[in-house]
């Protein structure tokens, strides 16, 4: 019943015409799927500055940004390729494998250690390639090629060096300079590697919003037959990202071992599910269609944070896994709370 | 009646041992709304899929234009100008209206070694057609289609196959699961999609919303045409429910 038919269809009119949403900037920055894992990094840096007098201290804070970019170039990669639809178990095991393949060639004299670090990169771009190739052509889910890419890159490293760690102390050269090799400001020392994190970032940030390219990556991921149907080539742009995932995974563990001076071919274990942690809780969608890479660096450093600052606090190491769990299971409620929300509200 | 654009001959399509289409003749004419009317598995979606590259023809040949083309798949279609449009699955939900309108075809600026999207372009061209398909609620082409209304998302897909110039747009039930006023836009973006010069191949079940905007209507059964010049303003409706089911001959 309407009482006032007249008025009920001015009110329509008026409601069509109107624009449906005109959010305000701080609406709409709470709206975005990157709001959540940032308030929850600010809880968490208060919570341990609150707890722990030394968790804000130069000293430790270097610490936790040496360590960082490793995790946060593998999860860089993972990002681009869970916004298309795929992911990769096997980042941990060409973390890995890669410097291995490095330090061999190179303590073998085999060949220059320049040289050697593109063989390496090298065998990064043909594990990349067979998982996409596997994946798109063959059409195995990516959980099946990547968790058999994983043993079979693991099992490299440990039969190559007979389950020991290889020497790296022989070498100080321009390359790991360039890598990771550190340097002051004040008493707040930096490696180079936080560079590198920070400039594969900003590019690859760019290239997911802004490019042909990123429109095809999240296009791949959200339809991929209606974007194979536009002409958008979904299996080439997979390839490509399985490629981009395990090089980024191959140059985190080359920058690791020249870091830590040392290249253990058990180095690694464990990291990928970590990785996939970062990227989803930064609001990347697990299914694909939709990506942040500053969401993924607002992961990192959770994670990263979470697992420095409960030592920091007094909590033994061994629980940090209670912490991931809950956050996980706490992000992923957040942001299926606000998707629902989001489509009863329009 | 005026210039052929599409014409299909002697299509015939076997599923196995099933003959989907016998001897099918089908021709469409440049500006003009097709109604494909027939009961379920009369055999419309098969014929429709065939012009689309998602179903290949057993035998029979299509021209375009009068020439003979081989449509081995979608992209095939969508580059000789012929667009489909189903409910939803036509375009990427997460994305944005004006970067699935752009899907494929993105415009790009800068240098040519380090070239973007060129999304002030897209978002502006995205409201401009917008309106023209007849949206006139004001949606920003930012909104992503995820949060669209089923007759809106038709409109996105209608709005895309006319920008890209598409000689052909088939929609095949294209107004299943809309209420009665998205209907009314749908059947609204297909008039206008005819005006600015397209034609249309329309399938419903419903028809009613066959003889509201369609200029000639041809019925399939069981996978032969059995009438194919039928003119919705001489024609009543049960006439032509005579033909779908047999009774009638025409
Ligand atoms: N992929 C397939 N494999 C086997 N048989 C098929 C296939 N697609 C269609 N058919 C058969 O071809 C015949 C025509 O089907 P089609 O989908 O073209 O009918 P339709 O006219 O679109 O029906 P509806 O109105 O129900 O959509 C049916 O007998 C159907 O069972
Ligand atoms: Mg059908």
């Amino acid at each position: 019943m309407v009482a006032n038919p007249s008025q009920a269809k001015f009110d329509k009119a008026k409601r069509d015409s109107a624009p449906i949403d005109s959010p305000s900037t701080l609406q709409r920055f709470i709206g975005r799927r990157e709001f959540g894992p940032l308030v929850l990094l600010i809880v968490e840096i208060v919570v341990f500055s609150v707890l722990s007098t030394t968790f804000m201290s130069t000293g430790n804070i270097s610490n936790l940004l040496a360590f960082t970019p490793e995790m946060g170039m593998m999860a860089l990669g993972m990002t681009m390729l869970i916004t298309s639809g795929e992911f990769d178990l096997s980042v941990g095991s060409v973390f890995g494998l890669a410097p291995i393949i490095m330090w061999t060639l190179f303590n073998q004299e085999v060949m220059p250690l320049e040289l050697a670090f593109f063989v390496a990169l090298g065998f990064a771009v043909l594990i990349g390639f067979f998982n996409g190739w596997f994946v798109t052509k063959l059409k195995i889910p990516s959980f099946l090629v990547t968790l058999g890419m994983m043993m079979v890159a693991r099992g490299t490293a440990l039969y190559i060096t007979d389950g020991f760690p290889q020497r790296t102390w022989r070498a100080e050269t321009a390359l790991t300079e360039i890598i990771v090799g550190d340097f002051y400001i004040g008493d707040f020392r930096v490696y180079a590697s936080l560079l590198w994190f920070i400039l594969f970032a900003v590019v690859l940030g760019f290239l997911l919003t802004q490019s042909r390219f990123g429109n095809w990556i999240q296009a791949a991921g959200g339809n991929s037959s209606a974007a194979h149907a536009r002409g958008v080539r979904v299996n080439r742009t997979k390839i490509m990202l399985f490629i981009l995932t395990a090089v980024m995974a191959a140059y985190a563990g080359i920058t690791s071992s020249i870091r830590v001076s040392a290249a253990n071919p058990n180095s690694g274990t464990g990291y990928e599910l970590e990785v996939i942690a970062m990227v989803v809780i930064g609001g990347t969608a697990l299914m694909g269609g939709y990506g942040t890479i500053i969401g993924t660096i607002l992961g990192v450093f959770i994670l990263r944070m979470m697992r420095n600052g409960i030592v920091m606090i007094g909590i033994p190491g061994l629980a940090y896994n209670i912490f991931i769990g809950a956050i996980i299971l706490g992000m992923m409620a957040l942001h299926s709370w606000l998707e629902r929300r989001h489509h009863s509200g329009t | 009646m005026a210039t052929e654009l599409v014409r299909m001959e002697n299509i015939n399509k076997f599923f196995g041992r099933v003959q989907a289409l016998e001897n099918v003749n089908f021709t469409v004419y440049e500006n003009e709304i097709v109604g494909l009317l027939g009961d379920n598995g009369a055999g419309k979606s098969t014929l429709i899929k065939i012009l689309s590259g998602a179903v290949l023809q057993s035998s029979g040949k299509i021209y375009i234009h009068g020439k003979e083309v081989d449509i081995d798949n979608t992209t095939d279609a969508i580059n000789h100008g012929i667009e489909t449009i189903y409910q939803d699955s036509a375009l990427v939900t997460q994305l944005s209206i004006a970067r699935n309108l752009f899907l494929g075809r993105e415009p790009l600026k800068g240098p040519s070694f380090l070239q973007w999207m060129d999304q002030d372009k897209m978002n502006v061209e995205a409201s401009r057609l917008m309106r023209e398909v007849g949206i006139t609620k004001n949606i920003p082409p930012t909104t992503p289609i995820s949060a669209l209304s089923g007759g809106e998302r038709q409109a996105v897909a209608i709005a895309r196959a006319m920008f890209f110039d598409s000689d052909l747009i088939i929609l095949d039930e294209p107004t299943n699961n809309l209420g009665v006023e998205e209907t009314q836009g749908v059947l609204r973006f297909v008039r206008s999609a005819r005006d600015s010069g397209h034609s249309c191949i329309f399938i419903a079940h419903n028809i009613h919303h066959v003889f509201e905007v369609v200029d000639r209507i041809v019925v399939l059964r069981r996978g032969e045409v059995v009438a194919d010049d039928i003119d919705p303003k001489q024609t009543t409706v049960h006439e032509v429910e005579e033909v779908i089911t047999g009774m009638r001959v025409m």
